[in-house]
């Protein structure tokens, strides 16, 4: 009976969850697809927002899209991120406090700045190699994998901490190299860690919309959030169930990777798993 | 054991997203120098015109026999247009409203276009006058656009004839407000209680050194406004926002609606019995001036392949079947003339458009007028919801000057 | 520093393997990209490139440098997307880099002498043809010119107009063959866009140019640039504007300059400028606590939110475990854009959901106090998540064996969790609390979709209850001139050295909580 506190907060908070959810689902199924944010229940049900979707946008695409953009980028900064974690955490070198503060410093310049950086970056760069150039997904996943080295280097360094020194000291006696310290004993031991930052960064990925709105312009090209804001912008009430029924769509990769990678991230590794 | 499989797994992720670059080079380059051999015109627009724009761009390409890209831009269309252009990733052709004009001009981002005698008369005057700048004309306009009273012929039979017919009549309006005001659409109301924005020159253009806002008049038709606000007349409410206002008039939560032929369309849909008539004006007061807002070609100065640009917006854009196919994707009255007549005899409404409008002034396209927006929408918001008119405005007015300087 | 034992190790074949790929792909790129920049001769490009492939072969094949072969990967994405966009912003903090002012001066006269050319009064319009002498992609341009009214032809190029005899005209006016020229089609044309733009044929009265590629109009430029006087002369009036290098503008006497304008070098006058403004300066104080109070908020708040959450639910004998935390994770997977113009929705006073639900009538946006409750409400709806998912985390991550222990020693639920789990935990979250309040006290959208800094007083539309700096710099950068890049590049950098001052403080209190394992 003592754990009914848990139920108790978790479904107190589920409810501050689901209000805003509840209102797009009702949006997404309510066949006028008007914005009338007074009520719940939809004055009606039908699947015609989802059609129209599939049907009259390329929907499709862009999914796919955003699917691969966030799996190869957020794969790749995870990997990126936890090898600097690695040599955050556990080498000390010249440089180190200040190497971690500045990373965490140049995410703070305001991004609506940068753009025209990017651009000028970007132009050079579509005119030298077209296939890294703008409305391709390796410029962009590239972009992305500029700021793998950032918030989630942090998180994974303060992981990294937590792990007692004597495990990777005493391997390294028993004769193994930095790699296979790295590799085989601290990567399965912050195996929880690595999972949670894959999916944030899948999320934040998939979520952008700042500088994937100016990077892809083709049609075919466009990801989730670009195409999704495109279905609203200038007049939003006119496809506003069509835009609820996409975002709630844009939620199941998310949700999918999220299943994919729970096990690691709720389960963790037991305690015999540090055998190594 | 598992997690050597991740890492063996992420490595190999990593390796093929940069084996991906190598291998995946060949054929782009070989279709993008090809593209460019035979030329390709790159057209940007907001999404809806884009998808309208498609097939006659398709159809353009294939006589020409040059390849045509339509790319979509969800936001910030004209901040996107300058920075990329000034960058050269810019497109060829760009699609936007006329008030861009002034500060696109600053920026070098656009040339003027050279059209014929035959080609400017078949222009409606109105919407020839927005696009010309320093008279220059700056881009080929396809429709005009202003707001009018939409009114729910079942909630409101009768069209009102002054704003006191509106209060008396107490049925809800919706004119969009919101949190941080709407400058666009209060403006017949503030031009009819004897507001302005800037005054003109003797050449007819609007002169950024005489400015309306925070003048006597300014108070005077601020202080009209206030009383239709929160505190007085209840006509006016912040809650009606750009979001829900067309929403609301059609779940005929209100009678009437001030908004454009954007707003038809949802109208319709909602099954909705309604007509158009113009804006009302205060009693005695100053006619009611809605903003004329003209949609226009732009042929960008800093594009890859001018000669086509300009062939395409001076010699195709001006053609009535690409204006009609315009007006079908949304019904915004075409600015040519003969693709007006065209479609006129089958939607009245566009006539009524047209009549609400007529005593309408141009959006001014002077750069200045950015600076407008926000202090106005403000100090609309801030008297509606029931603040000292006099100060509001005269604050909003200090503001804006010290923008212009 | 400590002592390390020399790193030459046997090392597993598996591991050489990988190795040696990664290598030979990073050569195979370096070869692939070094291509096009041959191509185009960008030397600085090319040595950048080669310097940067030889400096990682070098790292990676010498047993010195661990750290770096850690950090090298990410450190040279960081340089090029990150690092260089902040610098090249930082440094526009000293031009007048905005609208009016983008380009330089030579593309400012471009501009000029553009915008001013106009048909010759009386004049009338051609039809154009664009052929050349001899082969369509190499030979010289010319333009053949057909009078719409007597059908006569002319070809026309640098040096003038003269009349041809031989030329067949279609019905429209275009010319279909003509001798010793070769007529280009659309797609040819194209290819040489530049050069017909660039083709005056000159007259008389001015200069037959093409409009498009089937006319063209005799024009005359209204406004030239003189090198002789730096200036630009009108040839009409004869009113001349000179070039102004300190303002980046052709200025005339009377005070009067061409909108078309140039980029500069202006010093520290927009850093002078920020600390002058009284715009800025008026309320900066108010709008920094607020600033701060958001940030802390937020980041305190979905903490304390997502750690509640994830302690509740880190229990093996909670039913329904999954399900709980795939329908909590929800707020965060959807696009944040989208959600908070939804919740922008659900605050309206008349028609908003809450409102509605609780049948209250509060104008949410319309009181400084409840703005501020409103959108921190948000900021903890779309944030607790990512603060449940960590510490959920960091939660599986600590030895279950610890928090055993302390219950055997005695210790209640809480104390233990007090006194083992809250330390081991904030070891590893302290870094991130520190980002999440850096992101927070700049989180843009969260105040630019919300209430766009309402409410505003009547006094003062360009600072509102519920402005962060940085939404305030944006209006002020760019709501009223135009988009003014240098001036919030130069408000951006103060608001920079605030973030920075602050992180870096609680950074250097963090040192002994990252000793606790050595």
């Amino acid at each position: 009976m003592r754990e009914w506190w848990r139920h108790g907060v978790a479904v107190l908070m589920l409810l501050f969850a689901l209000l805003p959810i509840v209102f797009v689902v009702s949006a997404a199924l309510n066949p006028l697809g008007t914005l009338s944010s007074s009520e719940l229940v939809p004055t009606g049900a039908s699947l015609g927002n989802f059609v129209r979707l599939f049907g009259e946008t390329r929907f499709g695409s862009w999914f796919v899209n955003s699917v691969v953009i966030a799996a190869v980028s957020s794969a790749a900064s995870v990997f990126i991120s936890a090898l600097a974690a690695y040599a955050f955490s556990r080498r000390r070198f010249r440089g180190r406090r200040v190497g971690l503060l500045s990373v965490l410093l140049i995410q703070m310049f305001p991004q609506f700045l940068a753009i025209v950086a990017i651009f000028l970056i970007f132009s050079t760069v579509t005119d030298l190699w077209p296939e890294i150039g703008f409305n391709t997904w390796w410029g962009l996943i590239l972009l992305y994998l500029g700021g793998a080295l950032g918030v989630n280097t942090w998180l994974m360094k303060g992981f990294f901490d937590t792990v007692p020194r004597e495990l990777d000291e005493s391997a390294t006696m028993d004769g193994a190299t930095h790699a296979q310290v790295f590799f085989r004993i601290l990567l399965p031991l912050v195996a929880p860690i690595l999972a949670v930052t894959a999916l944030l960064a899948f999320i934040g990925t998939i979520n952008e919309f700042l500088i994937a709105n100016v990077f892809l312009t083709d049609a075919g090209s466009k990801t989730l959030p670009v195409g999704l804001y495109g279905l609203v912008a200038g007049e939003r009430n006119a496809n506003f169930g069509m835009f609820c029924a996409g975002t709630l769509l844009t939620a199941i990769p998310t949700v999918l990777v999220f299943q994919l990678l729970s096990r690691y991230i709720t389960d963790g590794l037991t305690a015999g798993a540090v055998k190594g | 054991m598992r997690i050597r499989a991740v890492g063996i797994t992420a490595a190999l992720i990593a390796a093929i997203a940069v084996a991906g670059c190598g291998s995946d080079d060949k054929s782009p380059t070989v279709t993008e120098s090809a593209a460019q051999a035979q030329g390709e015109l790159v057209i940007w627009a907001d999404d809806k015109r884009a998808a309208a724009l498609k097939p006659f761009a398709d159809k353009f390409g294939s006589e020409n026999g040059v390849t045509v890209k339509v790319q979509a831009i969800s936001k910030d269309q004209q901040t996107t247009f300058v920075t990329a252009s000034q960058q050269g990733s810019g497109p060829d052709v760009m699609v936007g409203a006329h008030d861009w004009i002034g500060n696109l001009v600053q920026n070098g981002a656009v040339d003027p276009v050279q059209l014929s005698a035959e080609q400017t008369s078949g222009l409606n005057p109105n919407a020839l006058k927005a696009v010309t700048f320093n008279g220059q004309t700056y881009g080929v306009p396809y429709a005009m656009e202003n707001v009018a009273l939409i009114r729910n012929t079942e909630l409101a039979p009768e069209a009102p004839a002054t704003i006191e017919a509106l209060v008396t009549a107490k049925k809800p309006l919706c004119l969009q407000i919101g949190q941080n005001g709407d400058a666009y659409h209060l403006y017949p109301l503030y031009s009819s209680a004897g507001g302005y924005l800037f005054g003109t020159t003797g050449s007819g253009d609007y002169d950024p050194k005489d400015l309306g806002v925070g003048k006597p008049s300014s108070v005077q038709a601020f202080q009209k406004i206030a009383k239709l606000g929160e505190k007085g007349d209840g006509l006016l409410k912040r809650s009606i926002t750009p979001e829900n206002s067309i929403a609301t008039f059609t779940s005929k939560k209100c009678a009437y609606l001030v908004s454009g032929p954007w707003a038809i369309t949802d109208v319709k849909k909602a099954g909705i019995k309604y007509d158009i008539s113009p804006v009302p004006g205060f009693q005695g007061g100053q006619p009611a001036r809605p903003f004329l807002g003209v949609q226009t070609f732009y042929v960008a100065s800093k594009g890859k392949n001018k000669a086509l640009a300009q062939e395409f917006v001076t010699n195709y854009v001006t053609t009535p079947e690409l204006a009609v196919a315009l007006y079908e994707a949304e019904p915004r009255p075409p600015a040519l003339t003969a693709a007006f007549d065209q479609v006129k005899g089958t939607d009245p409404d566009l006539e009524k458009f047209i009549a609400a409008g007529r005593d309408g002034v141009p959006l001014p396209a002077i750069p200045e007028m950015a600076a407008i927006w926000d202090p106005f929408g403000k100090a609309e918001a801030a008297v509606v919801g029931g603040a000292d008119p006099a100060k509001t405005i005269t604050a909003a007015g200090k503001t804006i000057s010290a923008q212009i300087k | 520093m400590r002592a390390r034992p020399a790193d030459e190790k046997p090392r597993s074949s598996a591991g050489l393997l990988a190795k040696t790929v990664l290598l030979g792909l990073t050569v195979a790129i370096a070869v692939w990209a070094a291509f096009p920049l041959i191509e185009n001769e960008a030397w600085t490009g090319l040595v950048i490139l080669l310097a940067t492939t030889g400096g990682l072969l070098y790292l990676y094949l010498t047993p010195r440098h661990i750290p770096l072969k850690y950090l090298a990967p990410g450190t040279i994405l960081l340089i090029l997307f990150q690092v260089f966009p902040v610098l090249y912003t930082a440094s526009t903090a000293f031009t007048n880099f905005g609208d009016g002012h983008r380009g330089s001066k030579q593309e400012a006269v471009v501009a000029i002498q553009t915008a001013s050319v106009t048909q010759v009064p009386g004049s009338r319009q051609y039809v154009l043809t664009v052929a050349t002498t001899g082969d369509p992609t190499t030979g010289s341009l010319v333009f053949l010119i057909t009078d719409p009214a007597t059908r006569q032809v002319f070809v026309g190029d640098a040096n003038g107009l003269r009349p041809i005899a031989d030329a067949t005209v279609g019905s429209t006016g275009r010319v279909t063959a003509a001798d010793g020229y070769t007529l280009l089609n659309a797609g040819q044309a194209s290819a040489r866009s530049a050069e017909i733009t660039a083709l005056a044929v000159p007259t008389p009265g001015g200069a037959i140019r093409s409009s498009g590629l089937s006319r063209a109009y005799e024009g005359r430029a209204g406004r030239v640039y003189e090198a002789s006087c730096d200036c630009v002369r009108d040839t009409t009036t004869g009113q001349t504007w000179t070039a102004d290098e300190d303002a980046g503008a052709f200025v005339a006497a009377d005070g009067d300059r061409l909108a078309q304008g140039w980029k500069v070098g202006v010093g520290f006058g927009n850093f002078t400028r920020v600390l002058t403004d009284p715009a800025i300066g008026g309320p900066f104080l108010r709008t920094l606590v607020w600033n701060f109070a958001f940030a802390i908020a937020s980041t305190g708040g979905t903490f304390a939110l997502g750690l509640l959450l994830a302690v509740a639910l880190n229990s093996p004998r909670v039913r329904g475990r999954v399900a709980y935390r795939i329908l909590l994770v929800l707020p965060y997977a959807m696009p944040s854009f989208a959600m908070l113009l939804v919740w922008r929705d659900m605050f309206n006073t008349d028609f908003g959901l809450i409102n509605n639900l609780f049948g209250t009538d509060v104008d949410w946006f319309g009181g400084a106090a409840s703005a501020r409750l409103a959108v921190i409400l948000v900021q903890l709806w779309l944030g607790y998540p990512y603060m449940f998912l960590v510490a959920t985390g960091a939660l599986t991550a600590i030895p279950r064996e610890l928090a055993e222990a302390s219950r055997i020693d005695g210790a209640s639920a809480w104390g233990g969790f007090r006194r083992i789990t809250l330390p081991l935990l904030m070891v590893a979250l302290t870094p991130l609390l520190i980002s999440s309040f850096a992101f927070n006290f700049n989180n843009f959208n969260a105040i630019y979709l919300t209430t766009e800094g309402a409410p505003f007083p009547a006094d003062n539309p360009a600072n509102g209850a519920t402005d962060l700096l940085i939404t305030y710099t944006y209006r002020i950068a760019f709501g009223g001139g135009g988009a003014q890049y240098g001036y919030a590049a130069a408000i951006s950098i103060f608001i920079f050295l605030i973030v920075a001052v602050v992180s870096a403080a609680s950074f250097r209190r963090t040192r002994h909580l990252e000793e606790v394992n050595a």
